[in-house]
């Protein structure tokens, strides 16, 4: 008996210190940077280095923002674009799912496999076409070929509401019919207001997506007014390769949004996760 | 009466969906089919009025180019090597998430963060870590005795350090395995005990089968990845040193917007396309024999 205890006292010590263990991979980078954006320049110049600063300041902060007065247009811009991607997400993926969902339909049937085939097609063979066509549209230089495509409903989304519309009883959209009401009725007051949890995963998902996207940015816009705020790091990189306080001051800025948001809604997030399957 | 409802319904049908056939043909018909007329041009760029059809000479002479054979064996390095390192790595997570231990709630947490980090912070954070002069790293192993390692600028540890990098944020594919880890019936584990079955034989006998779809479904998410994989080569090396980061679609970049070759830069997407469209069949084809489907008999 006591012997039993033992050993299982031995395996959750061992659980503990192998999940310790990979704790350190996970957050050991990230304590570095917080660790480096507060030390002074010199300080990270010594060898060996220290682990905690010497002098905690956040000088890096003020260099920062003084070497590229940009950073705030940036910041506001990734907001300003992952909101409008977040919105248009929502509200065209729900009413295209809607009509993939309740409409008895024989095109429904050939049309949604092919929804599920964009999926799987590899977005870097769309990223020279899609620039192509970009171009001819004049929308380089533009945000647009980031927002409107979210305005025009996306695979995932679709899928997800889709499969959400599915658990709602059909009685209560026929109710609604006999109570006088249309299709856009059911729609709108009926559908929509039941699928709260469904939409904020889409709006966090969505937001959280576009605010790590990098290569769209990258490719279509050249404008540095009109950066987001990644690839106004990425010119950072080659600006101030060496003032690492100040790179680790920016990196952690970009870090905020999506880690504050995470803490307070991590359900959704691992929920849109494990639903699509898809890669944050 | 009934049929001109019926019909009345159909177009309200495409109305709702109209926002999605709008999309799916600007976005995706339009670029594709475009893309294949221009692979067999020489058009230069974008919206080129001057433009021969060349027939598959863009295909035959893609060889030629040099880095062309150095970015697709590159691209295979990150294929051969890093979907099964990184598939493996997200597994062993998962399994050590799904420890039935108390706070293992908050190292969930903990390993799903780094995933979250914008690409950009990413590779800052890891050219901190692993600055060959200051970083953490070489300054820990030198503790243990080590000589000081370039890693970002040698030839031979630039794409394993992106492989780990792959593993840092490999947080998605944690959280399907632990979901299909938590899906696999306890009454399963407690049958095999019985019957005096130990820790390895059972995750050969029951976890890896009941989870198999799993295992196949990431293997294909991060085969297509890896093949395109660009971004991390771009941000932390510049595909550098020596070309050793430089993948296929980094070539694909390099011909369209360096090159000016829009033309050449298609038809190596395409040929891409074709790969991985072959690829990921006969991963599907080979499945059949290891994936194991619950209802099926």
């Amino acid at each position: 008996m006591n012997g039993g205890q033992k050993s299982s006292i031995t395996a959750t010590v061992s659980k503990y210190a192998l999940l310790l263990a990979a704790l350190v991979l996970f957050v050991g980078p990230l304590v570095w940077m917080l660790s480096t954006m507060m030390k002074t320049k010199a300080e990270t110049y010594k060898v060996p280095p220290t682990i905690f600063p010497e002098h905690m300041n956040f000088e890096a902060f003020e260099r920062l923002f003084a070497v590229q007065p940009m950073m705030w247009q940036w910041i506001q811009n990734s907001f300003a674009i992952s909101f409008f991607v977040a919105l248009g997400a929502v509200v065209s993926s729900s009413i295209v799912a809607y009509g993939f969902s309740r409409f008895a339909t024989k095109y429904r049937d050939k049309l949604f496999p092919i929804v599920l085939l964009t999926l799987m097609i590899p977005p870097s063979i769309m990223m020279i076409p899609s620039y192509v066509l970009f171009a001819k549209l004049g929308w380089i230089d533009t945000w647009l070929p980031l927002i409107v495509p979210a305005w025009l409903g996306g695979a995932y989304y679709i899928f997800l509401f889709r499969q959400f519309f599915l658990t709602i009883p059909q009685e209560l959209d026929e109710a609604t019919y006999l109570d006088g009401g249309n299709r856009w009725t059911v729609y709108a007051r009926v559908i929509m207001p039941l699928s709260k949890p469904i939409i904020i995963t889409t709006i966090i998902f969505a937001f959280v997506n576009s605010w790590l996207d990098f290569l769209g940015p990258f490719l279509y816009i050249k404008n540095n007014e009109l950066f987001t705020l990644s690839v106004g790091l990425q010119l950072l990189i080659g600006q101030t390769s060496q003032d690492f306080p100040a790179l680790a001051a920016g990196a952690f800025i970009s870090i905020i949004p999506i880690g504050l948001l995470y803490f307070f809604a991590q359900r959704y997030i691992v929920e849109g996760v494990v639903l699509t399957g898809s890669k944050g | 009466m009934m049929k001109s409802l019926r019909k009345y319904d159909t177009l309200l049908f495409f109305l709702f969906i109209m926002p999605w056939i709008i999309g799916f043909t600007i976005f995706f018909l339009i670029p594709f089919g475009t893309s294949v007329f221009y692979a067999f041009t020489d058009a230069k760029l974008p919206g080129a009025v001057n433009y021969h059809f060349v027939g598959f000479d863009n295909f035959i002479h893609m060889i030629d180019d040099p880095i062309f054979l150095k970015s697709l064996l590159n691209t295979m390095y990150f294929v051969v090597f890093g979907v099964p390192i990184v598939t493996a790595g997200m597994l062993v997570l998962a399994m050590l998430l799904n420890f039935n231990v108390k706070g293992i709630a908050l190292f969930r947490t903990f390993y799903y963060l780094p995933t979250l980090v914008p690409i950009v912070a990413t590779v800052i954070i890891w050219r901190l870590v692993f600055n060959a002069e200051f970083g953490i790293l070489n300054a820990g192993l030198g503790l243990l005795g080590f000589d000081k390692i370039d890693w970002i600028g040698g030839e031979h540890t630039i794409k394993p350090v992106i492989i780990l990098l792959q593993v840092w944020i490999s947080g998605s594919g944690v959280l399907i395995f632990l979901a299909a880890l938590k899906n696999v019936p306890r009454h399963l584990y407690e049958a095999a005990e019985i019957d005096g079955a130990a820790g390895v034989r059972k995750f050969l006998s029951i976890t890896l089968p009941m989870i198999s779809p799993s295992i196949l479904f990431v293997i294909i998410i991060q085969t297509m990845y890896n093949f395109q994989m660009f971004t991390e080569a771009l941000l932390l090396s510049k595909g550098g040193p020596n070309y050793a980061a430089y993948t296929f679609v980094y070539n694909i970049y390099k011909s369209a917007f360096t090159d000016l070759k829009f033309s050449m830069a298609m038809s190596q997407s395409i040929f891409l396309f074709a790969l991985i469209s072959l690829v990921t069949f006969v991963l599907m084809k080979i499945s059949n024999r290891f994936v194991y489907y619950e209802g099926e008999r």
